[in-house]
């Protein structure tokens, strides 16, 4: 991965090597700021089982545009979540996995759902399966996911990077005002779609809070009796996996903030300056009771040093001791990850406090685009691109702006109520699939 | 409808939904099985349960579960005393005695650290190991707890209540992350134990 990332940052910016693409599609505009990329990686066949409203589809996919039109509450977006879900293993949006599963499935003995898709990579033909089984009703068997991977029984982990997907969904504007753990969830599912090691990471680490706390909460009734070197192996356990979250989230957050200012000057002009800025969970000081504090000002995520883990790693078991009497009485961990923040600001002004919608939709787009080109980078290629009723959501110049650097993807799955909003040139080239009652009909394109 | 259903076959379900694995409809089922098979084999199975309790214990030395005391591991002359293997559970030291490779003794904790199971050090076999090493004669402790984060969390907590007492290692990491000792094939039990390596914090 690394030989590729240096591989990619050598052409870039501006490379005079042009990789032309395998298949010439809509391209209605190219950009400097976004690499080219040879890319292979797309879904070619899906089939769904009780999955929301589809109870059964067997869908051929093409590469290219394809536009998925249809009236409100046909199964659009449930289409795109399915594929989200494949390559993530969670759904895009807060929801019980449980209310995946088809409600017509809940008279079968064990509800159950099913997610296939064959997916054409670099690599070769790769076959993605997916089960949620709900349990029995009434009884105490718990939500299972079971995944295979070419028919072979694999962790949930092992799914992740299988498939690279960039979603665009209205309700991404959340990200910029509504509460932080949206926010940690966009970081850790970005990050778990290229980085295993930061997975890991994470797994442990909210497998290590969950027994820090309970041990809290523990010691608490034992009171005096308590035994508290017990907190010793958790504390270095948290600090360990956290340092890496932290790690990983400032490195992610400084190679987005690069990219999104970029976009983001584009789109709103010269006289508004997008910074993100990135906040641990604790004050990760560089020097501890230094002026330079990892939280202090207005500073962006690229303006912060970078720390190397096991730095941060003892500035954190510092501050596990030193409110260790404060989680003991609480009975929770008051510190690490679990409470990190990350902030836009335009012009050194927090838009989740005093950002305008049309300000915060234009951070939010600039963010996700610049996700799109920070993964082209990393994994060196294209993601499948899940735009859903962005045509509503964007005025036109924001629009053209976002279809210009999506039009060379492989594969684009573009849903709208409202074909008419599109450009002409795009509907032209696209193919266009009409939702309608949980199924989808192939239509053909207007060009032929 | 109270009543409907005995006294009896309700006290029986609800043993049996005590039991790991087992849930309320499983419970019913193997009740009303046992009503329709012959009275023979019924009592069997009673008698089994019985003797099960009745006729094993702990082992005053090593803590795994035996029909006499000292254990026939314990009380074996010529295996090696001064070497022990700490387990988690008594299918751990089957595991071990399957590679036929380890001719030292066990100590059994029952269990591992799990504060969200509310299971805590007073909760295992852990005092009984450090009363065994103080008494001296001891040379080296094999921590073999499962490989994950409370197995790592019991033998970090014995590697400091036994620090300087004794020599200690821990199995080599040929197991599979989240693997259980009792499912590890003989190989790669006797590739961790001969790979072991001393333990450090
Ligand atoms: N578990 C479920 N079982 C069956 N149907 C469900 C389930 N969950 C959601 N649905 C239904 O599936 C339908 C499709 O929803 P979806 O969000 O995909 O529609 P859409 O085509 O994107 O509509 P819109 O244009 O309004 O966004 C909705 O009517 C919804 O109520
Ligand atoms: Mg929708
Ligand atoms: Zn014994």
């Amino acid at each position: 991965m690394e030989t590729m990332s240096q591989f990619l940052s050598s052409c870039l910016p501006h490379s005079p090597i042009h990789i032309p693409h395998p298949l010439q599609r809509v391209r209605i505009g190219a950009n400097a700021a976004f690499v080219h990329i040879r890319s292979f990686m797309r879904i070619s066949h899906i089939s769904l089982t009780n999955f929301r409203n589809y109870a059964r589809l067997e869908l051929a996919i093409l590469p290219g545009m394809i536009v998925l039109h249809g009236d409100n509450a046909q199964g659009k977006t449930s289409l795109l979540e399915a594929i989200y879900y494949l390559a993530t293993s969670r759904s895009p949006h807060i929801t019980a996995d449980r209310q995946l599963i088809s409600w017509l499935a809940d008279d079968e003995p064990i509800p159950y759902a099913r997610l296939v898709a064959e997916v054409t990579a670099a690599s070769g033909l790769k076959r993605i399966e997916m089960t949620l089984l709900a349990g029995n009703r009434g009884s105490a068997a718990r939500f299972k996911k079971e995944v295979r991977i070419n028919g072979l029984p694999r962790r949930v982990m092992d799914l992740l990077g299988q498939i690279l997907v960039v979603m665009f969904l209205p309700q991404d504007l959340a990200l910029v005002e509504g509460a932080p753990v949206l926010r940690r969830r966009y970081m850790n599912v970005t990050l778990c779609q290229t980085d295993q090691q930061y997975c890991q990471a994470l797994r442990k680490y909210e497998h290590t809070l969950s027994q820090r706390n309970a041990l809290l909460r523990n010691l608490q009734e034992q009171g005096r009796r308590g035994d508290h070197s017990q907190l010793q192996f958790w504390d270095e356990t948290l600090a360990a996996t956290g340092a890496m979250l932290i790690a990983g989230r400032h490195r992610l957050l400084r190679d987005l903030e690069r990219r999104a200012q970029r976009i983001h000057r584009d789109l709103s002009g010269a006289g508004e300056h997008l910074r993100l800025r990135y906040q641990p969970g604790f004050d990760v000081s560089v020097e501890p009771g230094g002026q330079m504090a990892f939280n202090a000002g207005d500073l962006g995520a690229s303006a912060l040093p970078e720390l190397p883990p096991d730095e941060i790693t003892g500035r954190f078991m510092e501050a596990l001791s030193a409110c260790r009497r404060d989680d003991l009485i609480r009975g929770i961990t008051t510190i690490g990850p679990q409470r990190d923040e990350m902030r836009f600001l335009v012009n050194g002004h927090d838009l989740g406090l005093y950002g305008s919608r049309g300000q915060n939709r234009t951070a939010v787009l600039a963010l996700k685009l610049a996700e799109l080109s920070w993964m082209q980078e990393i994994t060196g290629e294209w993601p499948i691109l899940l735009l859903d009723e962005v045509a509503a959501e964007l005025d036109e110049k924001r629009r053209t702006y976002l279809l210009e650097r999506v039009g060379e993807a492989e594969q684009v799955l573009l849903t709208t109520t409202e074909p008419s909003l599109l450009p002409s040139e795009l509907l032209k080239t696209a193919a266009r699939w009409h939702v309608r009652n949980g199924t989808i009909t192939v239509e053909e394109t207007l060009s032929g | 409808m109270p009543g409907a259903i005995p006294a009896s076959v309700t006290r029986l379900i609800d043993e049996f939904s005590r039991l790991p694995g087992i849930g309320p409809k499983t419970a019913a089922r193997l009740t009303y099985y046992l009503l329709r098979t012959p009275d023979e084999n019924a009592l069997a199975l009673a008698e089994a349960l019985r003797d099960l309790k009745a006729t094993t214990r702990y082992c005053s030395s090593c803590y795994n579960i035996t029909e006499q005391d000292p254990c026939p591991i314990c009380s074996d002359e010529k295996r090696d005393h001064e070497m022990i293997c700490v387990v988690e559970e008594p299918l751990d030291v089957v595991a071990f005695e399957r590679t036929q490779n380890y001719r030292g003794v066990y100590h059994v904790l029952h269990g591992a650290i799990n504060p969200i199971e509310g299971v805590g050090p007073d909760q295992l076999r852990i005092k009984e190991l450090v009363a065994r090493v103080s008494q001296g004669a001891v040379r080296e402790v094999i921590m073999a707890t499962n490989v994950g984060l409370e197995g790592d969390a019991t033998a970090m907590y014995i590697h400091r209540q036994l620090n300087g007492l004794v020599r200690l290692t821990r199995l080599a990491r040929g197991l599979p992350v989240g693997a259980d000792l009792e499912y590890a094939d003989s190989i790669t039990l006797s590739g961790a134990l001969e790979g072991r390596q001393e333990m450090h914090e």
